[in-house]
Formats: structure tokens, C-alpha cells, sequence
């Protein structure tokens, strides 16, 4: 069990205005080095916003763009605003799909190697 | 360059990927020096998080050296070394003018659940990681924060999310003195938790927990008493009996979606019926006293969970909760580093260059050879 007074830091920021959740209480003021206005991001990525939203922020992440079934599946879910739980369990399923699309693209090659082999065999037994 | 990829559930590696470029005039890239594993990363590892799309890259505690910048980047050179929060936040939209930088509404286009965050699927956004030789860093200005010269890269590594996390669990808690507090979870989240409660006043910490190694650690490196919960039989009782009766005036929960303890949690969770566990709200609900404070940094994921609200509500209990707003924390606790107050690197307990990710992964997830926090570094021990 610990004892409490070997704790020498204990209590250090006990007064609240030693806390730093307490400047929220002052009056709203941007954060130090922001800029007014915000240029907007320009990409050719195809940024899906939800549909609760009315516009694209001006700056989104690039990671990776939508793609195969998988990306026709969030390409869909995105038309739904984000309260809409069809919107979660598409994204999620589209999850499931990518992961499978994923191992189908890694497989094409030896199946491609497979395809060839099978046929050449094929042809020389002939 | 170098960067861990997501291939599915489960499964991560280490692939050659384009270079991050320059996309916004207020971007800078930075070349990662360190970057940390966070317990949240299994969430998206174990497939959780909706949107995790193959081939992005995790990684939202880093630190590293400015490497280029957009034209409109006034305060940061090529050079300047930098802790990065986990949030990407604009600095001038409603939520960020009050300081709420987790809640910032020019970051994310996929939801409104919150800001943008590095690594952490589209759903915040899409952006890529620091798990990698450079990321791209939006927002220069107003996010990053100098590395002062006297301070070296892990030293304050944990000022990008999990020590401001913890903190802000235990100030949400509004500790005023003397109170009990128990925080469930002894993962590096928790452990910060408990350091600050003692910091904010608390006069007693108790840490609950299931591994019996972070229960070992929890109590010397946060000097709290410890529980474990598969030893004790129904842990609200216990721990009510151990608060003298009534219960604890603060629950934290630091655990978040994989909560041990409740078989029919796991399972809908795995079902997808909800959102994984909520055993830990759940049992901070249970535990607080009437009146009492719960607080909450473990993360969920969308759309729901089966939480004992009609407990909450009766208990007349005060329920707070939010993604770390880390840019006004990081100034503070900087200074509690500095002034010997916490330790904060001193919970890293494995460090691997970025090619053994995926082992690092692997060790984390399975909490084997007494794993509490991995460190990578993209450009070697230099």
C-alpha cells in the first residue's frame, strides 16, 4: 500500500488556476500562430465528407484514396450523415471487403504463375 | 520511405511508400525521430475503428526535426525539433478559440466526432501516421510544440498525447482534495492518470488491472495500491468495501473498447453488436460513489454501447469525457518534467527501429515480456 506523504509532488497543482482546463472559462480567443483565413486545400483525392456535412474543410488527410468494391461501399456510407448507424456498419463492412480485396490482389500473382503453368502442362502434354 | 502499414486485422508491415509532400501552404514534414505505439493503435490493429483502410499508416505520438515547410509557416524552421499533439486542429474555429483543439471542425471531413487526428483511420480524417521516416504535419503553427534544447526527444515524446490524456482524466475528475480515486486501467494512459491525480490532490489512488505486471509497475512507478480484478471476485464490491463503504468520489476509465471482465461484452463486442466492451464505464458507474465523478479517455469507437445510464443518472453521478485537448497541456507538463515531478520516460520499456513495428505490435497486444510502452525510431538510436 502506498502512504501518500512520500508522494513529494502531491497536490502541486491543487489550486485550480494552476489548471490547464481552466483558460476554456476565459473568452474565446484564437490559439497562438493560427491564421485567418484558412487557404483551402487543393488535391485531386476524392475527399468523402459525410452527409450531415455541408462543406470540405480546408485541410483533410490524403492517406489512402477509395478503391474496388470496397470504395464503392464507403462511397455509399458517406452519403449518410454520421449519426446514422448504417453509416458506421457500411464503413465497417467496407473494412471487411478491403481486407479481402487485399488478399485477392496479393494472391494474383501465384494464381496468374498457377494459370500459366497449368496450361503450358496442359499443351505439352499434348 | 519507411512506413508500418495496415493489411487487414491483425496484420501490419513494414513497406517502401511515396514520401509525404507539402498539400496545404501551412503543412511542414517532419522527419520522425521517435514515435510511440499507443494503446489506442490496437484498436485499429485489431480492426475496430470503421474505415481503416489497407495501406495507411498508423502513429499519433511522435517527434521529429522540421525537413520542409509550406510557404505559410511563420514560426518553425528547417531543423527546429518539435513535439506534434496527436490533434490536428486549425487554432480559429469555434471549438479551438475555447481551447477544445480534440473538437476542431476545419481537420476532419468524415465525421463530427472529433478533429483530425495522425494515424488513426478516416474517420479522423485520413491522415497518414508517424509510424514512419516523415509525416506530413498540418496546421505547423498552431499544433507543434519547440523541443527546448535542454530536453531530449523522449523526454518529451509523451507530451503528443498519452501524459496530457492522463492528466486531463484526472482534472475532469475536479479533484479538489483529498478524494479517492480509482482508475481503471494500468496501461501507460492510466499510469499518467495516476500520477496526475496525486499531483491534482488526491489522497488516495488505487489502480485496477487484470496483468499482474502492470499492477507490479503501477505501484512503483505511480506509488498507488492496486486491485486486481480477476483475484477479487465482484470488483465493485471490493473496491466499494475498500473506499470505506461508499465508493470512490473519482473513477477514471483508462481502459477503453477491449475492456477485460464481462464475457457478454466481449462477445457483442466481437459480434459487432456494439461498439467493443464498455466494462469499464460500466464499472466506473458501479464503483463511484453517489454524487460522485466518472471520467473517461478510453476510447470507443462508433455507433453505441450498452452503458448503465439509468445507474448514472439516478446515482446523480457527473459523467466527463473527451479526446485530450494535448495542445494546452503540453506548456504545463513540460515544466512538471522538467521540474522532476513526473517521469515520463521512464514507462518505456522497449525500443525497436521501425523495420520490428510489427513485433513491437505483437509484443503490446499480447502484454508479453512485461511490455508497457514501445518506442520506435525511424532513423536509428542517433
Amino acid at each position: 500500500m502506498s502512504n501518500r506523504r512520500d508522494i513529494e509532488s502531491r497536490g502541486v497543482d491543487l489550486d485550480p488556476r494552476q489548471r490547464p482546463g481552466i483558460p476554456m472559462e476565459q473568452p474565446p480567443h484564437p490559439r497562438a500562430g493560427a491564421q485567418i483565413p484558412i487557404a483551402q486545400q487543393q488535391s485531386p483525392y476524392p475527399v468523402l465528407k459525410h452527409g450531415g456535412r455541408r462543406e470540405i474543410p480546408p485541410v483533410y488527410g490524403t492517406a489512402v484514396p477509395p478503391k474496388g468494391l470496397s470504395g464503392a461501399l464507403r462511397k455509399l456510407a458517406y452519403h449518410y450523415p454520421d449519426h446514422w448507424a448504417r453509416h458506421w456498419m457500411m464503413l465497417l463492412m467496407a473494412d471487411r471487403v478491403d481486407s479481402w480485396e487485399y488478399r485477392l490482389r496479393r494472391m494474383l500473382p501465384l494464381a496468374a504463375v498457377l494459370v500459366v503453368g497449368g496450361l503450358t502442362v496442359k499443351l505439352l502434354k499434348r | 520511405m519507411r512506413a508500418l502499414t495496415y493489411q487487414g486485422p491483425y496484420r501490419v508491415h513494414v513497406e517502401n511508400k511515396p514520401d509525404p509532400i507539402i498539400e496545404h501552404p501551412q503543412d511542414v514534414i517532419l522527419k520522425v525521430t521517435r514515435s510511440a505505439i499507443c494503446g489506442s493503435d490496437l484498436h485499429l490493429l485489431h480492426g475496430l475503428i470503421a474505415d481503416t483502410r489497407v495501406g495507411c499508416t498508423f502513429g499519433h505520438e511522435f517527434v521529429g526535426v522540421v525537413e520542409d515547410m509550406g510557404r505559410e509557416v511563420k514560426t518553425l524552421r528547417k531543423g527546429d525539433r518539435v513535439a506534434v499533439p496527436f490533434n490536428i486542429s486549425c487554432g480559429t474555429c469555434f471549438y479551438c478559440n475555447r481551447g477544445l483543439t480534440a473538437l476542431c471542425e476545419n481537420s476532419n471531413p468524415s465525421s463530427d466526432l472529433a478533429s483530425g487526428v495522425f494515424g488513426y483511420s478516416h474517420t479522423t480524417g485520413g491522415y497518414e501516421g508517424g509510424q514512419a521516416e516523415y509525416v506530413r504535419v498540418p496546421f505547423a503553427d498552431v499544433g507543434p510544440m519547440k523541443i527546448p534544447d535542454d530536453m531530449e526527444d523522449e523526454e518529451v515524446l509523451f507530451l503528443t498525447d498519452i501524459l496530457p490524456t492522463g492528466y486531463q482524466g484526472a482534472e475532469m475528475g475536479e479533484i479538489k482534495g483529498g478524494e479517492t480515486v480509482v482508475v481503471f486501467g494500468a496501461g501507460p494512459v492510466g499510469l499518467f492518470a495516476m500520477k496526475s491525480a496525486w499531483l491534482l490532490g488526491a489522497g488516495r489512488v488505487i489502480a485496477v488491472d487484470h496483468v499482474p505486471y502492470r499492477l507490479t509497475f503501477a505501484e512503483q512507478y505511480a506509488k498507488v495500491e492496486t486491485v486486481n480484478f480477476k483475484e477479487v471476485g465482484d470488483v465493485v464490491l471490493y473496491l466499494r468495501e475498500l473506499c470505506g463503504g461508499r465508493g470512490a468520489d473519482v473513477c477514471i476509465d483508462a481502459v477503453g473498447m477491449e475492456a477485460e471482465g464481462s464475457m457478454m461484452h466481449k462477445v457483442l463486442g466481437l459480434a459487432k453488436m456494439e461498439a467493443g466492451s464498455p466494462t469499464a464505464i460500466n464499472w466506473c458507474i458501479d464503483t463511484v460513489r453517489k454524487g460522485g465523478n466518472v471520467s473517461i479517455v478510453g476510447v470507443y469507437g462508433p455507433p453505441w454501447n450498452l452503458i448503465n445510464i439509468g445507474a448514472a443518472m439516478n446515482k446523480g453521478l457527473t459523467l466527463r469525457m473527451n479526446q485530450c485537448n494535448v495542445r494546452r497541456y503540453m506548456p504545463h507538463l513540460l515544466e512538471h518534467i522538467r521540474a522532476g515531478h513526473i517521469d515520463a520516460k521512464g514507462i518505456i520499456t522497449h525500443r525497436f527501429p521501425l523495420e520490428e513495428a510489427p513485433h513491437a505490435y505483437h509484443l503490446f497486444a499480447q502484454k508479453r515480456d512485461g511490455c508497457v510502452k514501445c518506442v520506435l525510431t525511424p532513423h536509428g538510436h542517433a
